[in-house]
């Protein structure tokens, strides 16, 4: 039986939860939380904590191009996942939307421009 | 083989080592000046109130201090001089003020040893007509004793006016060359400078907190001097609003003054709280701005911590300081013949332009000719300030160079043109831009306007953004690319 | 001679604030709208925003800034207000008169009515008294974020942060993820200073040692930042506590400690401050003490979450429009004032005739508090902090409850 700690951030409150866990990883206990939209959050940030990877590459000739993922990737994956966009180099034009990298690190999200990147003058 | 040969050689790139390259250069004579920084004026030039006084509070008008004469001579150059270089001088006045009948008094005996040597026009002024004048004025004082010829200088932009004037008339100036060592050769002195060796027959040592130091590789060390490091702060323009004059009090225990003094362009200065200090740490400390706000509430009572823009440590450069304010040291070494140190201490700006004629003088007694140039030129055109100008001649500067119209530096309204230009002057670090433009020093302190200057500074100069510096060999403002720590083979 | 031009609503700043006041104008019937922008593109700062979280009221999607900005921009242009780059206001005048400047020469704009919408700077190290020396590597956050993300270039590898602001904690993250080290993050009051959603995802995912209570005593380095001291401090007074020093070598100091709404050109058109906002004191339509002048935004307040910049300057942009129109707004004044536990309350006043949304924050952290505005609404909550804003609606029938000429707005525990 082990202890996982999450803040819940689904208001200003942030109640720190408490989940009780068995040998396989399954919930068994659920204390500290103050509302139920805040157990969902916790249970799923639990299970499969994701988030959205946002970074910029460099663009040839000069400056930068922001990117996301289009989807949240697993949190655990975030430092790897930069590192694999760090060779990247990008030539302009680029349209808001344009896939940079596909399937990153076989997560299925693709990497996406966030800005438009004019043809070099 | 010598990297340079010439006849003077001046160490120390400030505003006294600039005033004697100018003075210098009214006749012909071969003049170089070295100093170490990456741009004229970075040493205690640049830090300190920038008030151009006649010496009434630190040397009480006693003709018999030697620095008296040379600020009292000044006097009447400063003006003229700001005129013909094209650089600020603004005319403020200074209020002394008086809060009981024993500074009544002390200041009695000083209006009275003002007359003695000439100066006449102080006067004590009541209380209406004093709150009158600066409405915002703490009112717990009595009166006030007024000098109305008190001015405030752009030291700085002086000290860069002087060596481009200087330069125009034949000087050469050398940035970023050090001196590491003189030996005396019979009729000359071997100077090993970081550029190389340096041949000259006369040395003019104005090398401000490395004026002993200088004077000591030759045993020209007639002199101790004692670091004092003074702190002042600076306010934003909104509270340049409420004083009009410099103000000065009586401060309440040594080693402080109590002065708040509007600049040039409109940022009030105040301080000055000192302490003996290690040359070279230029740190402040919480106790000094602490006191340093203290002394100036009272004078301007309803002044928020929150309106000071930028705090700085200057170094004043006493000598025998445990006996008081004393002399100065503008004379040729006692040991060494042809060596002339020049290190006034305080009030080095105000007292420039009469110091670097007395230089001359000396160094004339010390055997140098002077045969006038018939070339020189005293006038020397500052580039241009956008936000000073009439819109018709924004308009006018912006249709012959439209990046006059691309302002870069929001609260000191400047221009990429004029950073542009400084940079063709001679800035080559976000701190040369700076103190030519003011970009950077306003209230924002270059929040807006650094990664705006860092990109044209890479441009200007043909570097890549991560060699820009702030302040020259060592201070590097951005240190990698993006990417650059994850491409790594360790990563 | 400068250029002069005649225009119904003039826009200064084309941020999140700007844009939306704009298109609003437009949309309320605004014949010509003119947004005045010193940067090269419209956004402002929601280009160096590379991170998401905008946009999930306003839009019920997760966008970066840079979306964010784009939707703005599209509907902006869509709408046919015209728009001026790279021009800089100098000036504005109570006459709602603008100076402006590019590299076009100067300009001068009569505007029936003007929106401010200039947005924040950030407080900076001599405000806050850092002593020390003064070497390069210290930069406020926002600085630093638009270098990384606009620029493409680090501060440094081993950083400090002083403040726990929501710019200081994207900044963490992103030079974490951009690998370099953030050794600390140092914050004056017990708890974090941003929103709970950048702790969680830009402290805690990295592991980031979070200081509480300490502050940063001194810098060291000459050239270059070397170290930091930084000491815990006491609870009541805020000052650093002797004997509890340490010092982190590093290279970098960030400061988030803090926006200061830029009200520069406010000033000089003579509009009166609320020194508890740092922005105009203004009515439900945001309009100034100066007829015709409106503010939305982080000039007028400092918001934290962008749809609320965006929300806000419509209401600006709408009222700018009604005024150009000649629309005149009845209704006597009533004062809407800070009580109790409440830091600030935007608008200052109302004339109570339409429903109307209270902006406010409260001045220190509390649980199981009560909300209350005048005799009129009430509401409990579970948790107040000053880093989050509430939002008060009044509906009209609300609002006719209200006897006299003032509304006190106040916590009570």
């Amino acid at each position: 039986m082990k202890e996982e700690r999450i803040i819940c951030i689904g208001c200003p409150m942030g109640c720190r939860v408490t989940l009780e866990v068995d040998e396989r990883g399954e919930v068994v206990g659920f204390k500290g939380n103050r509302c139920k939209e805040g157990k969902e959050y916790v249970l799923e940030e639990y299970r499969n904590p994701v988030r959205v990877l946002t970074t910029t590459l460099p663009v040839e000739g000069g400056g930068t191009l922001p990117v996301r993922t289009d989807r949240p990737i697993p949190k655990g994956k975030m430092r790897e996942g930069v590192r694999a966009l760090a060779k990247l180099r990008v030539r302009p034009p680029v349209s808001l939307g344009d896939v940079i990298l596909e399937d990153l690190l076989g997560t299925g999200a693709n990497v996406v421009a966030t800005a438009a990147l004019r043809e070099r003058r | 083989m010598a990297w340079l040969e010439t006849e003077v050689l001046i160490v120390g790139g400030g505003v006294l080592g600039t005033a004697v390259a100018r003075e210098l250069s009214r006749y012909r004579v071969d003049v170089a000046l070295v100093e170490k920084e990456v741009d004229f004026g970075w040493g205690s030039t640049k830090a300190n109130m920038c008030i151009v006084c006649q010496g009434a509070d630190a040397l009480e008008f006693r003709p018999e201090y030697r620095r008296s004469r040379l600020v009292w001579d000044s006097v009447p150059l400063m003006e003229p001089l700001c005129r013909e270089l094209d650089v600020p001088f603004r005319r403020i006045g200074e209020l002394t003020l008086i809060r009981n009948s024993e500074e009544m008094a002390k200041y009695q005996k000083l209006k009275g040893r003002a007359e003695k040597v000439g100066f006449d026009r102080l006067r004590f002024i009541g209380r209406d007509e004093l709150f009158e004048m600066e409405p915002h004025l703490n009112r717990n004082v009595v009166g006030a004793l007024y000098n109305p010829d008190i001015a405030v200088v752009d030291p700085v932009r002086l000290a860069i006016a002087l060596a481009e004037n200087a330069r125009e008339n034949g000087v050469k100036t050398f940035l970023e060359t050090e001196v590491e060592g003189i030996t005396s050769k019979g009729e000359e002195f071997e100077v090993q400078t970081t550029q190389g060796l340096v041949k000259s027959r006369f040395i003019v040592n104005a090398a401000g907190l490395q004026v002993d130091r200088v004077a000591r590789f030759l045993g020209a060390d007639d002199f101790v001097l004692y670091p004092v490091k003074g702190y002042i702060g600076v306010l934003d323009k909104n509270v340049g609003e409420l004083v009009r004059h410099e103000i000065h009090m009586r401060p309440e225990a040594p080693g402080q003054m109590n002065i708040l003094c509007p600049s040039v362009y409109g940022n009030p200065f105040f301080g000055i709280v000192m302490c003996l200090a290690r040359k070279g740490d230029n740190s402040i400390t919480r106790r000094m701005m602490d006191i340093a706000l203290v002394n100036l509430r009272k004078i301007l009572p309803e002044v928020s911590e929150r309106e000071v823009i930028h705090s700085f440590a200057g170094f004043m450069m006493f000598r025998n300081w445990e006996l008081g304010w004393h002399e100065c040291v503008v004379q040729p070494s006692r040991k060494v013949p042809r060596f002339i140190n020049v290190c006034i201490g305080y009030p080095g700006v105000s007292a420039a332009p009469a110091t670097a004629k007395e230089v001359v003088r000396l160094l004339e007694q010390e055997g140098l000719k002077l045969e006038e140039n018939p070339h020189f030129n005293p006038s020397r055109k500052a580039p241009p300030v956008f936000s000073e100008l009439p819109e018709s001649e924004q308009e006018e500067l912006i249709r012959k160079e439209p990046r006059y119209g691309h302002v870069i530096c929001r609260c000191e309204t400047v221009t990429e043109a004029e950073v542009i230009e400084a940079i063709r002057r001679g800035a080559t670090t976000l701190d040369g831009v700076k103190f030519r433009t003011r970009a950077g020093m306003g209230r924002c302190q270059g929040g807006y306007c650094t990664p705006r200057v860092v990109k044209i500074l890479a441009r200007e100069l043909g570097i890549s953004e991560k060699e820009v510096t702030k302040k020259g060999k060592g201070s590097p403002v951005l240190l990698y690319r993006s990417k650059e720590l994850l491409s790594g083979a360790d990563t | 001679m400068a250029q002069t031009l005649e225009v119904d609503v003039a826009v200064i700043g084309a941020g999140p604030a700007g844009m939306a006041a704009a298109a609003r104008a437009k949309e309320a019937g605004a014949s010509r709208v003119l947004l005045i922008e010193r940067q090269e593109q419209l956004g402002g700062l929601l280009h160096q925003c590379i991170h998401n979280g905008f946009g999930l009221f306003y839009f019920g999607e997760d966008l970066t800034g840079p979306e964010y900005a784009h939707r703005f921009a599209e509907r902006v242009m869509d709408l046919g207000v015209e728009v001026m780059l790279e021009t800089m206001v100098t000036r504005l005048s109570p006459e709602r008169e603008i100076t402006a400047v590019s590299k076009e020469g100067v300009f001068r704009i009569r505007a029936k009515s003007v929106v401010l919408a200039m947005g924040c700077r950030e407080r900076t190290r001599d405000q806050v008294q850092i002593p020390g020396s003064r070497p390069a590597g210290i930069f406020t956050a926002g600085t630093a974020q638009r270098m990384v993300n606009v620029e493409g270039l680090l501060p440094g590898r081993r950083i400090v942060i002083l403040g726990s602001g929501d710019v200081g904690m994207i900044m963490a993250r992103r030079l974490l993820l951009e690998g370099a080290e953030v050794l600390a993050v140092v914050e004056i009051l017990p708890y974090v200073g941003g929103l709970i959603r950048n702790e969680v995802q830009c402290l805690h995912d990295f592991q980031v040692p979070l200081f509480l209570e300490h502050t940063v005593t001194k810098v060291h380095g000459e050239r270059r930042v070397e170290a930091v001291t930084i000491a815990r401090v006491d609870r009541s007074t805020r000052e650093p506590l002797p004997g509890t020093e340490r010092t982190i070598e590093c290279d970098t100091l960030l400061l988030s400690v803090g926006l200061i709404p830029e009200n520069e050109l406010s000033r000089m058109a003579g509009v009166l401050l609320d020194p508890l906002t740092g922005g105009a004191v203004v009515d439900e339509s945001r309009q100034s003490s100066v007829p015709g002048i409106f503010a939305g935004g982080n000039v007028l307040h400092v918001h934290d979450l962008v749809d609320n910049v965006s929300s806000e300057a419509e209401i600006a942009g709408e009222g700018a429009a009604r005024f150009a129109q000649g629309i005149e707004e009845g209704g006597e004044g009533i004062a809407i004032r800070p009580g109790e536990g409440i830091r600030y309350v935007v608008p200052q006043r109302i004339r109570g005739r339409q429903p109307v949304t209270l902006y406010l924050r409260v001045k220190d952290m509390a649980e199981g508090v009560r909300v209350r505005v005048g005799d009129i609404w009430e509401r409990k909550f579970r948790v107040v902090k000053p880093s989050e804003m509430l939002k008060v609606e009044l509906s009209t029938d609300e609002l006719s409850r209200i006897e006299g000429r003032e509304l006190l707005v106040e916590l009570e525990r």
